[in-house]
């Protein structure tokens, strides 16, 4: 038992400033995860595959554009997109015949899926690690409060309030987002006004393997790129929205706060067994809310 | 109906006629089973250690074999895990026949195909797994440890770094059993050979963490003169990446075991941070005797890219089968086994020994230091130093006390 006795006050606000940086990435995949989870009531268990496509093929993209910055720029405009454009072939191809299955046999093809991902990411990287550079202005570190703190989190802590906002006005101001949102109160009901809810399934599923796959772009620098990411990343963003509310992008938010904090916060406390911290989380919020902190839409 | 199962019948029957004539080999053939991860991370390395031992083995068969028979292998995927490795062994020895096992690079699979080696009395060469546990604790007749172990790995460090004026160390790793048996190891020898030495605190964190850099942060704001890190295979990577983000490096000076190893730092490229003190037992540019640079020169030409350690373990152990059955003069698990055991060979890395004692092959180490150079995509080591192999072996003293308990 040796709690670390040196803890600064700026040591906690550098430790906290980092956490906030990971949960910009937890955000924005397990947002998406809620998203779809909501909307067509399926559990994407490839969601986490969709992530390590994005880190892939950013690593990809960027190497093939040279290592310029904007090659790295254009990588993470376009392996999000194109990780869209896989899921809308996905979900037009095979999941758009399935909606009226039940819940155990969508869950099994999500399953099918992540194995099916997981080998083509094998058969066409293979299984060496791969390792992106942040270009060339977010590489280093700056020194905050006297610490050395990474410019490319500081990067990571802008884009996630620019994700939050995006989705806010998606899923609040846009005409899908709230055809989406009456879509998961009662999917009957919206078809019998005249809408294509189909389409509307198809955009939203698309949406939320986007931030897959943004999630994924975005984390490639930071980490390696390699198997395996994409199980790691599953497990906790289920947590995430499962502690959050299913289904609520805003419980994602929250949920991911809460995953992040007390992971990054939980390393300086008692760095031993820093583990624990946020799983420890997870278990006393499920204690008290058994639903998740938010209102779930299921 | 009765059409369709008899064509059913016929397909199967002529499926199975197929799977035993592949299994049946041709007479005068020396059969060596490979057991290794060939999926996820570690498959690169596994890769590296088969491609090194194709090398050495097509040398061998062009000069004719060994005792008038080629050797020749199959390989089993254990896919990292304990239960299917073991059942890959016992199809291997039943079905397949085969002489003698190699392979795991995973500890718990080299321990429990281990076991059974010892049961079936079939010799067992781990090349990758590099618990202490293989020729120490758990050690027996028939298998032997091609690679380093967790102790000499502690040894090593500790010389090395006692000759560094550290005082106040952290430490940290993943939290399974490697990344504690590395740093137990290289933190009890150390205490013994420069007892001033502090701890000041230590952080461990779960196999696969993808983000180092909270780790990172926390450490560093408690400012210890050295970090040992003791990460596996897929941790180096992540945290070295994190560390060079971090100028984690520049601040203080960290130790990891395979931290200027060339799979480590391949695939980092320039990501990897300079300055970081590593221990290994192979780089391709080091040492520079003939015999080395001959040993890169036809793998590169084979295989278009440098050899690794994994790459030599695969070269010597091939070297070793071929010179055991050699002096066991004829085709016999029982008499290679006792051949191998003591005995030596010639390697790009000099003369090496298979301890009689406990079967474990005599590696030197080398510590270095990372750093860029000219006409390198990646980090090399430099400042190295060799740290013999009599020095860091484990006791024999000592190994005889556990295996008593």
């Amino acid at each position: 038992m040796d709690f670390s006795t040196s803890i600064t006050f700026n040591g906690l606000i550098q430790q906290f400033l980092i956490g906030l940086s990971r949960t910009t990435i937890l955000f924005i995949v397990s947002s998406g995860l809620s998203l779809v989870l909501g909307v067509l009531r399926i559990p994407n268990v490839a969601h986490g595959s969709l992530y390590m496509l994005g880190a892939f093929l950013c690593y990809t993209i960027a190497s093939f554009l040279g290592a310029s910055s904007l090659g790295f720029w254009l990588a993470i405009l376009l392996a999000p997109l194109v990780v869209a454009l896989v899921s809308l072939a996905v979900e037009r191809g095979l999941f758009c015949h399935l909606y009226d299955r039940e819940h155990l046999m969508l869950l099994l093809f999500t399953f099918a899926l992540m194995l099916i991902f997981g080998d083509i990411v094998k058969a066409v990287w293979g299984s060496e690690y791969r390792s992106l550079s942040p270009p060339e202005v977010f590489q280093g570190s700056l020194s905050i409060l006297g610490m050395p703190f990474p410019k490319y989190n500081l990067f990571l802590l802008c884009v996630g309030p620019l994700v939050a906002l995006a989705l806010w006005f998606l899923t609040q101001k846009t005409k899908i987002g709230k055809i989406a949102r009456a879509a998961a109160v009662d999917r009957d009901m919206v078809a019998a006004v005249g809408i294509n809810v189909s389409w509307v399934f198809a955009s939203v599923f698309v949406i939320g393997c986007y931030l897959a796959g943004l999630g994924g772009a975005l984390v490639a620098p930071t980490q390696n790129i390699s198997q395996g990411m994409d199980h790691t990343i599953i497990m906790e963003a289920f947590l995430i929205v499962i502690i959050g509310g299913l289904g609520n992008v805003w419980g994602a938010l929250l949920g991911a706060l809460i995953f992040g904090l007390t992971a990054s916060m939980g390393i300086l406390v008692w760095p031993q067994f820093s583990i624990v911290f946020p799983y420890a989380a997870v278990v006393i919020v499920l204690v008290f809310r058994p639903k998740g902190l938010l209102k779930a839409t299921w | 109906m009765r059409k369709g199962l008899a064509m059913f019948v016929a397909v199967v029957m002529s499926f199975m006629f197929l799977v035993s004539s592949v299994s049946s080999f041709a007479a005068g053939e020396i059969k060596v089973g490979i057991i290794d991860t060939y999926s996820g991370p570690p498959s690169s390395y596994a890769l590296d250690v088969l491609d090194g031992f194709k090398l050495a083995l097509n040398k061998i068969n062009a000069d004719g074999g060994v005792v008038g028979q080629k050797i020749v292998f199959v390989t089993r995927d254990d896919k990292f895990k304990v239960d299917l490795g073991l059942t890959a062994a016992k199809e291997l020895i039943m079905r397949e026949n085969v002489t003698i096992l190699m392979g795991t690079i995973n500890s718990a699979v080299s321990l429990a195909v281990s076991d059974l080696a010892k049961k079936e009395k079939i010799p067992f060469l781990v090349t990758y797994g590099k618990s202490s546990n293989i020729t120490g604790a758990k050690g027996h007749k028939y298998v032997f440890s091609m690679n380093e172990n967790t102790e000499m790995i502690g040894k090593a460090a500790a010389i090395g770094l006692s000759n560094r004026p550290f005082v106040n160390y952290w430490i940290a790793g993943d939290d399974y059993e490697y990344g504690h048996a590395i740093a137990d190891a290289v933190w009890n020898h150390l205490k013994k050979i420069k007892p001033d030495v502090q701890l000041m605190g230590q952080s461990w964190w779960k196999v696969g963490e993808p983000d180092f850099t909270p780790y990172i942060t926390s450490i560093l704001s408690s400012k210890p003169d050295a970090v040992i890190v003791a990460t596996g295979g897929a941790g180096c990577i992540p945290f070295l990446k994190a560390a060079k983000n971090t100028g984690f490096t520049s601040k203080v000076p960290i130790y990891m075991h395979t931290g200027t190893e060339l799979s480590t730092l391949r695939p980092l490229g320039l990501d990897a941070p300079e300055g970081v003190i590593g221990t290994s037992n192979y780089y391709f540019y080091y040492p520079e005797t003939p015999e080395n640079r001959i040993f890169v020169e036809e793998f590169k030409k084979a295989y278009g890219r440098y050899p690794s350690f994994g790459s030599l373990i695969g070269l010597y152990t091939a070297n070793f089968i071929a010179k055991a059955f050699e002096k066991a003069g004829k085709v016999d698990s029982e008499k290679f086994a006792e051949a191998l055991s003591g005995l030596t060979i010639d390697s790009p890395v000099g003369k090496l020994t298979v301890r009689e004692f406990d079967n474990q092959v005599m590696l030197p180490m080398f510590m270095g230091v990372t750093k860029k150079a000219p006409g390198f995509d990646f980090l090399i080591a430099t400042d190295i130093v060799t740290i013999p192999a009599d020095e860091l072996m484990p006791s024999i003293e000592n190994i005889k006390t556990i295996r008593e308990k």
